[in-house]
């Protein structure tokens, strides 16, 4: 275990600390945006294992994202659950039984097809959230009223900024580290390895007696889980969830914070995230047409950079190691 | 169903065809595109809005110039040919440097586009549906059983069919629709035959540029040009191009003949579940015949 | 017994009938060469025994066991292993990356979903000594796809043995590879095929210094159909053979 985090550890390390530091040195609207990164990591690492890893482009991971938001409004309104383990077992739940049947189906093509398989079921879950109103809220959504336990632990005494911030942010924090490491775990074990080889040359791996379409479904599930994982852990953040979580261009988001800090590494979703979550803020509150920048930011990195910016940063490590 | 009446039904089918005509256009634009360039180009949804509102702008201007307006639909598609400059600028501005990259990467580089036209039209026109001062009923109305049709549609049913021919004869016919297929077939034997692959590439994504933009145009005495039109669109578009078959223009035709009239009688029936009845679909064709009703081999 | 039976075999592509009719049985320890001008039906024939392509009629049978409707990945585990005659490889992982994904999956071990595979001793042992076997070990944190050619070759050998196959199938292994490194690739093959105890195979070349040096039987193919079945040395003298393959 530790060998394979010693290359790096060490900013692994710096990085938890300064993340755990956030709430106590970043003004409230900054642990806000960090709060929300923080839920957004397993959601890009989810989409990353299928992408980066198994080589399927999912244009419809929103689907996933709401699945895990839904899930976790729906018992906790309905069946007053409150406890935030049970919730988040509860939405890896419905994606395993979700992705399991969706994935079945979507794994049967690749390339172009699979991408537009997934974005069309992201688009039918889409339009069942808004027609579902009884169980769905419809075009409204599922406001979520009251806190959860976070390990048992009452904090509804908390005002609700105060829960966010404290034990909250602490709880999500250590989720998402656990979840990472284990990410990291799959991605380099025997299962990972072969993964990555059904992406580089799927008739070479077949040939070698990978089952191509097993393992592509083993990986869509993974992937469900992880994101829906991030989805239960975000409702409670936005706590309201609305169907546009599952529409495509949330799918496109996903898509683009994974590309921004780079698919071609395992650490590069997770920059892309904070990059995102950050830059979209501030680019938002100073200029309205946010969408320009993205849309040429998408392009200058697909056409300079396809490693997005972890690609950037090492090619520049390497410029001043060489030089 | 009592509400679904002869006269309720041959409203629905006629606007269920007009809505297909507009549908062929924008999907046409997606099929040549990927025919010839292998791309999904999902930026013919901005085309569209790009002409819907340039077509408004432009008819606004004629008739305050005091053209008379029976002259509308000329200057519409007008409209949707002036913006043919689009085409070769996207094209090598962008698409040229895309072209050897994954499949991915291309789809997400029209996505950018997208992403970029939609705050262009924000922009330049502001976030208020822009409305034309040119009425649907200009053209005066066409009686049928108890009920009555703008001509308007009839005349746009009819360009959308001419569209369509002069598309298969040109791509069937003419010295530059050869050397398209050509390159559609086998690129490195076209360029070995000496058919400039550039200009081809070229030429096909000008031709699905205005395809987008005169199906936008066409549209505006219908309803207002509103943001987020073009992103409705090309989900239609997109369900078309898969139900027919990537690449297959007839089988764009079909298809948009089947979503337009589901699209009419759905929404008359069960408004809220259009999308989700033609995403299913979409999902049933792809599973039992993942080439789309009209499609080559993968 | 035999290892492997191929049943009256008939495969159409379109109207055109690739093979027509074919029976072919083939035991432990054969070294078997497939010749014929091209268009014969040898690539189809191999691709029918490793799975890609199913007969339009026909039964292939792998030690008594029917496999016909079987899919490369399960012809694979039974022990049908075939190299790609444009050599097939994972172009961006290393050359001893390369070779470990196909000792995983021979092993069972892929669906291993917690263990680091860069720590498994077995594999890491496995996969070494067999890049040396085949000359690579130098160049085991290569890219796969930074390799020259003729190593290029020798990796998807070399991955299809890791594999320990029954039964080898090796198509054109030379082809796009100079005189000169001919010999040397097939020197380098055949002795990992002994090291690695290997015994049964079935190879298409071109080369016939290659097909009568190597092989413990020959057979042609013209038209779809076996024109010839035999020993190398019969093979050699028979003289509607040489009409066929060398038009004399």
């Amino acid at each position: 275990m530790k060998k394979i985090l010693s290359g790096n550890l060490f900013f692994t390390l710096i990085l938890i600390a300064l993340l755990a530091l956030v709430p106590y040195i970043a003004p409230p609207f900054y642990v806000y945006l960090t709060l929300t990164s923080l839920a957004y990591i397993p959601v890009v690492i989810g989409f990353n294992i299928l992408f980066g890893y198994t080589g399927l482009l999912s244009f419809g991971h929103g689907l996933f994202l709401a699945l895990g938001m839904y899930t976790t409004a729906f018992l906790m309104r309905n069946y007053t659950m409150e406890n935030l383990e049970v919730l988040i077992l509860a939405s890896a739940l419905s994606a395993f039984i979700v992705g399991l049947g969706v994935g079945y189906i979507c794994v049967k093509y690749t390339r172009i097809y699979f991408a537009l398989l997934t974005l069309a079921f992201g688009m039918v879950f889409y339009t069942l959230l808004i027609k579902f109103t009884p169980i769905t809220g419809g075009d409204e959504g599922l406001r979520i009223t009251f806190k959860p336990l976070l390990l048992g632990l009452d904090f509804r005494y908390l005002p609700h900024l105060d829960f966010l911030f404290q034990p909250y942010y602490y709880y999500v924090l250590g989720i998402v580290i656990i979840l990472t490491v284990l990410a990291y775990i799959i991605v380099s074990s025997h299962f990972g390895l072969s993964l990555k080889a059904i992406k580089e040359n799927s008739e070479k791996a077949e040939a070698l007696g990978i089952n191509i379409k097993r393992f592509r479904l083993y990986s869509f599930v993974i992937s469900a889980i992880y994101t829906s994982i991030g989805g239960a852990l975000l409702a409670h953040i936005t706590s309201h969830v609305t169907p546009i979580f599952s529409y495509w261009t949330t799918s496109g988001e996903i898509v683009f914070m994974t590309l921004l800090g780079g698919f071609t590494n395992f650490f590069g979703p997770i920059i892309g995230v904070f990059v995102y979550t950050l830059l979209r803020d501030f680019i938002m509150s100073t200029i309205i047409y946010w969408r320009i920048l993205f849309g040429a930011a998408l392009l200058l990195i697909i056409i300079f950079v396809p490693g997005g910016i972890s690609e950037g940063l090492i090619r520049i490590y390497k410029h001043f190691k060489g030089a | 169903m009592a509400l679904l009446e002869p006269s309720t039904i041959t409203i629905l089918v006629l606007t269920g065809i007009f809505s297909s005509s507009i549908i062929f256009l924008i999907s046409a634009g997606l099929q040549i595109v990927f025919g010839i360039q292998r791309i999904l180009n999902l930026t013919v949804g901005s085309f569209y809005a790009i002409g819907a509102y340039v077509g408004i702008t432009f008819i606004n201007f004629f008739l305050k110039m005091g053209f008379s307006v029976v002259y509308g639909l000329l200057f519409l598609i007008l409209a949707g040919l002036s913006l043919s400059f689009l085409g070769p600028t996207i094209e090598r501005g962008v698409l040229n440097f895309v072209y050897k990259k994954e499949e991915a990467f291309q789809l997400l580089a029209t996505f950018g586009l997208v992403l970029i036209f939609e705050d262009m039209i924000k922009l330049i026109w502001g976030s208020y549906p822009q409305i034309s001062d040119f009425g649907i009923l200009t053209y005066g109305e066409f009686r049928f059983l108890d009920t009555s049709f703008p001509v308007y549609y009839f005349l746009v049913i009819i360009s959308a069919f001419l569209i369509a021919f002069l598309l298969e004869f040109f791509i069937k016919k003419t010295r530059q629709g050869k050397k398209m297929r050509s390159v559609a077939d086998d690129i490195e034997m076209s360029e070995g035959l000496g058919v400039k692959v550039r200009n081809i590439y070229i030429l096909s994504f000008t031709i699905g540029t205005v395809l987008g933009t005169l199906a936008g145009a066409l549209i505006i005495p219908v309803t207002a040009a509103v943001l987020g039109m073009g992103i409705e669109a090309i989900v239609l578009a997109f369900a078309v191009v898969v139900i027919a078959g990537l690449g297959s223009m007839r089988g764009a035709l079909l298809a948009s003949l089947i979503v337009g009239l589901l699209q009419a009688f759905i929404t008359f029936i069960f408004p809220e579940l259009t999308t989700f009845v033609i995403y299913l679909i979409v999902i049933a064709v792809l599973l039992i015949k993942p080439t789309g009703l009209m499609g080559k081999e993968i | 017994m035999g290892l492997l039976e191929v049943l009256e075999v008939t495969k159409y592509y379109g109207d055109f009938k690739a093979l027509d009719n074919v029976d072919l049985k083939i035991n432990r320890d054969e070294r078997i060469s497939i010749i014929g001008p091209n268009g014969a039906g040898k690539t189809t024939l191999l691709n029918l025994i490793s799975g890609l392509l199913k007969p339009t009629r026909g039964k292939i049978i792998l030690e008594g066991k029917n496999i016909t409707n079987m899919s490369p990945s399960e012809r694979c585990k039974l022990g049908i292993v075939k190299s790609f005659q444009i050599p097939s490889y994972f172009p961006n992982l290393t050359t001893l990356d390369n070779l470990k994904v196909a000792l995983i999956s021979s092993l069972g071990k892929s669906k291993n979903f917690l263990k680091s595979y860069q720590q498994d001793e077995e594999i890491n042992n496995l996969s070494e000594r067999a890049l040396e076997v085949f000359g690579l070990y130098e160049r085991r944190n290569f890219l796969a796809k930074d390799l020259p050619h003729g190593d290029k070759k020798l990796l998807d050998v070399a991955s299809a043995f890791a594999l320990r196959p029954k039964l080898i199938l090796l198509d054109e292994p030379t082809s796009g590879v100079s005189i000169k490194e001919k010999r040397d690739l097939m020197g380098t093959i055949m002795s990992a095929l002994k090291e690695m105890e290997i015994s049964s195979l079935i190879l298409v070349e071109h080369d016939m210094d290659i097909v009568f040096n190597y092989s413990s039987r020959v057979v042609v193919l013209h038209n779809g159909k076996i024109l010839d079945d035999s020993s190398p040395e019969l093979v050699k003298a028979n003289k509607e053979v040489a009409s066929v393959m060398f038009g004399s």
